[in-house]
């Protein structure tokens, strides 16, 4: 008898993770044809239609880069505090909190330029999404509280303090007591860029291009780096782990408050408690698909926004929409696949514990 | 405030902590082993959606409850797959399948939703007992999942007590090294436990759609997945105490519809934060209280084992 | 069932296991005799616990035979070894803090269904036999750590071990527990059983052991000796073995300045909560090598430590280029000129996950700023002149350190550590799991910076390369700093006798 064995291979091939994110999605897209063709749907009809609408046209490129700016700042936020080895879970909840942040603003600055409101907005939003980690932060550094289960919790905490404002204090008096906001006003839209994109895609760029050059180029995301690799090595070179703790998962709270705000000004009409739509669980996806590396979050980005564009776009051929959702997950479980098997060889052993024949004698070590 | 209604404030406590708990057992004996599964809310969707469908296809009650429970198994098998057999991140893992099982529940339940159920669970009185005067009301005219949780509950218990199972499943969250050099194997046990949490939110989804709420909407669990990961953390990883949290979180359930008939002037919404925030407290409380002593929490939650061989 | 024709209990012939880069048995043998306490010696590194892996079923050997109660046998894991009545007690216990006492031992071998009461019942029983105090009900975080070897113990009666490997088992001990301890495998041994016993220690031999066998380098030098009939000073000789080849000519001296490093009175905890380091008094010169010789967790580690400022001390002071450093974190010691080369390369001295420029600037990387942002050009010209001045082999300085082997990490370590002009080195096990040409270069480093006028504390658990570099030498044991030795006039034996904790070594 023999069974598998996972050995780790000395070196990871290079190349490795590229091409593990592309096997996810070509496992993916497999799966996904065949569940379609189960309900009796034409797999590449979908797909097709599902490329057209996401890259086939201006207007879809614009729609997908809309898509990936809120789930770009959410795997860079997830990515920022897994560079230290914290896991935030809240980017859902800050994202909610940034977009409350911005509507807030947006409520009393009516008056204002759009200009100075939208800045206002961008600004409100990314302190509110830090206030929303403050908790967290705080629980972690201070006490070492588990911040998984911290800021998960917020999470639905968020959704209610929205819901709570949307039929009390905010709700819309026009709205013949639905429980919505009323509309942003038009100084609040986010300027357009090309197609029906927005400006948001170049702040998100440009929040993203900071990120990465501050963990890879500055003393700070060097100094995160170290302590997220060795506690003793940072200790060693004077490093203050609580104050590093801390300033992450601010910092991360921050970035996704920013995207919440962004999604606000630029996608929606009004706040509602669905406007993080997801993201924030996405975003968990996208950065470990990205390996937390700041910038190889833009692609996993754009593929994941297309993803979820095509996905609305199959609903007239029929096919609900949880497509998207469904090839997302499917891609991440197929590149953890592919990612494993290229991290380790597959090795045969012998079962039996006394087997004279000698096949299990070889080194267990990497020979 | 009549004595109806708050007769129905406690039935409805009892249904709702029947939802919450079975959810909850099974991620506690997943958590015991030492796998964190968050995809929780995606293996209730998937039980919720299986079992009313199978209930509408056969009248059967109980074939779709056991439905719900086979194809919850089966969808916490992608978790165990991907975490414990091929040691990816647990978190990152158990989000997928959240998302994962929402999805695919929304795609397999598309055309029904909104369809009549059938097949659904009635209460079932209790010969004798139900005659009881409020007690009989509240406790013994449920439908049956209620009494077969409670055994479930004492059943969990007792394996993860009294078994030589489960002392291996504990160690192996306790310390997997550990558990291996005793000749259990981590990998087995940890497999097991998922695929059983699985089982058990398969059935607390397939409870919500024969019984609780019956009926098939896409996002029918509403983040009730999510409390019965705090319940697990709130009941300190123990069957009896997670019974009590169930209560508690279930009763905030029940109040929420109903707080303006006693005449609160609370915001349900208010209410509704309570689960989650006590679950923070707790954890506070857990840690402060740690300092000194060993955490509740299994020790080797989160952490992938693979044999050591140099 | 044991064969009853056959008095070895085990009979391990012609080991080898090899490890990348590291030969950690080469054709050692071993014969324990049924009902007998057999000792296995041998300095760290010798390969005994690669041995005792060998013959718990951890590792599966590269060559050799294995042979219990007279059956040939072969472990793929553990476990087997269990069924095959072998269990091991590892010097890092494998207890689950928050079970009780009678579940870490029913733990894998328990009925199906667990009755506390009667498990409890038997395991208290079971104890009781052995006079191993413990109460079945208590949880194992509660007790110390002799109570925790007990449980291992008992864990191994359980499952009736016919023969028990003790690894260092006194060395948490205190010295009734030890003397409790050889009490209780005396007894074991009686009934039948076997025990082989690994200790440095070698009063603690005499006192419970009837044979003992010395491994050195790997290899078996003196097998099945009668302890009764040998001196420890002879068993210490064994082995530490003859003067080296492998180590370079004694340097010559070299004129000796103002001290660099005091200490006075230094006490510290180790990892256990215990007293680790005990009264240390040191003095460090400039233009000297002090060496610290011992077997190792006999407070080594800690010293280490509480110079660089990793573990604090409960009482004392320590002065390191005439600035108080006691209570300061590290930082401060190595602006006072502080260069510390850690046991643990990987993980205190480098960060593994990160490049080598990475791990190259760790000292230096606030002095290659730009603004907020470190000058990467300057940072890769930095590491880049270090490789080059230290020959250090590696492919591209954006590669993983991780990627470096063990030689070229220490290069490395070293390199940045010294391109500071250090006052004082502080070495722990430098050359350890090295290669010869790999040992001579770090051992050339550290006589260079003793010639630049740097004091260097070199702590090394080889007696060759202690003898052969150090201007003085010291010897600890249990925490304490024992004896100062003048390398060029000690003997190894009464070096080694001192080790091992034998009488007569101060003076």
């Amino acid at each position: 008898m023999k069974r598998p064995v996972l050995v780790r291979r000395d070196r990871v091939l290079p190349g490795s993770q590229a091409f593990a994110f592309v096997a996810g999605l070509v496992v993916a897209l497999l799966f996904g044809a065949i569940l379609l063709i189960a309900s009796g749907h034409d797999p590449i009809e979908v797909y097709g239609r599902m490329w057209s609408s996401s890259f086939g046209s201006t207007n879809g490129l614009g729609r997908t880069f809309n898509r990936a700016v809120p789930l770009a700042l959410a795997g860079l936020a997830v990515a920022i505090a897994g560079t230290m080895g914290l896991w935030n879970i809240g980017a859902e909840g800050q994202i909610l909190a940034g977009a409350l942040g911005a509507a807030w603003v947006a409520r009393i600055g009516e008056t204002w330029s759009s200009p100075a409101l939208i800045t206002a907005m961008l600004v409100a939003g990314t302190i509110a999404g830090l206030v929303w980690a403050l908790g967290p932060a705080l629980a972690k550094a201070g006490l070492g509280v588990n911040e998984i289960i911290t800021t998960l919790m917020l999470n639905e905490v968020a959704v209610r303090v929205v819901r709570y404002l949307l039929n009390g204090a905010w709700k819309d008096p026009a709205s013949l007591n639905f429980p919505v906001a009323p509309k942003l006003p038009e100084a609040a839209r986010l300027p357009g860029l090309f197609g029906r994109a927005h400006l948001g895609v170049v702040i998100a760029l440009v929040v993203i291009a900071l990120v990465a050059v501050v963990v890879n180029r500055s003393a700070w995301g060097y100094e995160l780096r170290i302590a997220g690799s060795s506690g003793p090595a940072a200790a060693y070179a004077g490093i203050s782990l609580k104050r590093k703790i801390l300033t992450v998962l601010l910092v991360s709270g921050a970035i996704a408050g920013l995207g919440g705000a962004i999604e606000l000004t630029g996608n929606a009409e009004r706040i509602t408690e669905g406007i993080s739509n997801g993201y924030g669980f996405a975003g968990i996806i996208v950065a470990a698909l990205a390996l937390m590396r700041p910038w190889a979050i833009p692609a996993v980005a754009v593929v994941f926004g297309a993803v979820q564009v095509g996905g609305s776009s199959i609903q007239t051929l029929g096919v609900p929409a949880s497509v998207a959702d469904i090839l997302q997950a499917l891609i991440l479980a197929g590149a953890l696949i592919a990612g494993v098997l290229m991290a380790y060889r597959v090795r045969w052993v012998s079962t039996r514990a006394q087997d004279p024949s000698g096949d299990g004698l070889e080194a267990v070590a990497g020979v | 405030m009549s004595e109806a209604s708050i007769i129905g404030l406690f039935v409805f406590t009892i249904r709702f902590a029947v939802l919450l708990y079975l959810a909850a057992l099974g991620e506690v004996i997943a958590e015991r082993a030492g796998v964190l599964n968050l995809g929780v809310e995606g293996m209730m969707a998937m039980g919720a959606v299986s079992g009313f469908l199978v209930g509408l296809e056969t009248g059967n009650p109980w074939l779709a409850l056991i439905a719900g429970i086979i194809v919850g198994a089966l969808t916490s098998g992608l978790h165990a797959l991907l975490s414990v057999v091929l040691g990816a991140d647990q978190v990152v893992s158990g989000l997928a399948l959240t998302i994962f099982g929402l999805a695919l529940a929304a795609f397999i339940g598309k055309d029904k939703v909104g369809t009549p159920p059938e097949g659904t669970f009635e209460p079932l009185p209790v010969p004798g007992l139900s005659e009881i005067p409020w007690v009989g009301e509240i406790f013994f005219q449920q439908p049956p999942v209620v009494y077969l949780t409670a055994l479930a509950g004492l059943g969990a218990w007792y394996v993860l007590n009294r078994t030589r199972v489960g002392l291996g499943l504990r160690a192996a969250g306790e310390s997997a090294a550990t558990a291996d050099a005793a000749g259990h194997s981590v990998v087995g046990l940890r497999v097991g436990a998922v695929m059983v949490g699985g089982a058990f939110a398969g059935a607390s989804g397939a409870y919500l759609s024969l019984s609780l709420a019956p009926g098939w909407t896409e996002g029918m669990t509403a983040g009730r997945g999510w409390i019965a990961v705090a319940l697990v953390i709130f009941g300190a990883w123990s069957p009896g105490r997670a019974a009590l949290g169930a209560l508690l979180f279930g009763a905030t359930l029940a109040l929420e519809p109903r707080l303006q008939t006693f005449g609160v002037d609370i915001s349900p919404i208010l209410l509704s934060m309570l689960p989650y925030l006590l679950t923070i407290a707790a954890l506070l409380l857990l840690s402060i209280r740690s300092r000194n002593r060993p955490s509740p929490a299994p020790a080797a939650i989160g952490i992938p084992y693979r044999r050591e061989e140099r | 069932m044991p064969d009853a024709a056959s008095e070895d209990a085990v009979l391990l012939r012609g080991i080898w296991k090899r490890f990348p880069g590291v030969v950690a048995n080469a054709g050692a043998n071993l014969r324990v005799r049924r009902g007998t306490i057999h000792a296995v010696l041998g300095e760290n590194g010798a390969g005994k616990s690669t041995l005792m892996n060998v013959l718990s079923g951890v590792y599966r050997p590269d060559e050799g035979d294995l042979v219990i109660d007279g059956r040939a046998r072969r472990f793929s894991s553990p476990a087997d070894a269990i069924a095959a009545g072998v269990g091991m007690v590892h010097q890092e216990f494998r207890l689950v803090p928050t079970f009780t006492v009678a579940e870490n031992v029913v733990l894998g071998a328990s009925p199906l269904r667990i009755d506390k009461r009667d498990i409890s019942a038997r395991v208290d029983a079971l104890a009781d036999q052995y006079g191993l105090a413990a109460d079945p009900t208590r949880p194992v975080w509660q007790l110390s750590m002799g109570e925790r070897q007990r449980v291992e113990i008992l864990k191994a009666l359980w499952r009736d071990a016919r023969v028990l490997i003790l690894d260092e088992p006194t060395a948490v001990l205190t010295p009734a527990e030890a003397d409790e301890l050889g009490g209780i495998i005396r007894r074991m041994a009686d009934e039948g059983r076997s025990v082989i016993f690994i200790s440095h220690k070698l009063d603690e031999v005499k006192a419970f052991c009837d044979e003992a066998t010395v491994l050195r380098g790997g290899k078996t030098v003196a097998e099945s000796l009668d302890v009764r009939e040998i001196e420890p000073t002879r068993m210490a000789e064994l082995m530490v073995g003859d003067a080296g080849a492998s180590v370079a000519e004694r340097p010559a001296p070299h004129p000796v300045g103002k001290p660099v490093l005091e200490l006075r009175g230094v006490n510290a905890l180790g990892s256990r909560g215990l007293p680790a380091l005990i009264d240390a008094d040191l003095t460090v010169n400039e233009g000297e090598i002090v060496g610290i010789a011992g077997v190792s967790g006999n407070g080594q580690r800690e010293l280490a430590d509480v110079v660089a400022g990793l573990t604090p001390t409960t009482s004392g002071s320590i002065v390191l280029a005439g600035v108080d450093v006691a209570g300061r974190p590290p930082r401060v010691r190595f602006k006072a000129g502080l260069a510390y080369i850690p046991e643990d390369r990987l993980g205190v001295g480098l960060a593994p996950a990160l490049s080598v420029v990475d791990n190259a600037i760790l000292r230096s990387y606030r002095a290659h700023r730009r603004g907020p942002l470190l000058a990467v050009e300057r940072c890769k010209r930095f590491c880049e002149g270090l490789v080059e001045k230290f020959g250090v082999k590696v492919g591209n300085v954006d590669d993983r350190i991780g990627s470096l082997s063990g030689g070229n990490l220490q290069r490395l370590l070293l390199g940045r550590e010294l391109s500071g002009e250090p006052r004082l080195v502080l070495a722990a096990q430098p050359t350890r799991g090295l290669d010869v040409q790999g040992v001579r270069a770090i051992q050339q480093l550290l006589v260079d910076q003793r010639d630049a006028d740097t004091g260097v504390l070199l702590i090394s658990e080889d007696l060759d390369e202690l003898l052969t570099l150090a201007d003085r030498l010291f010897v600890m044991s249990e925490g304490r700093l024992l004896a100062e030795f003048d390398p060029t006039t000690a003997t190894r034996a009464e070096i080694g006798a001192a080790m091992a904790g034998a009488d007569g070594a101060m003076r």
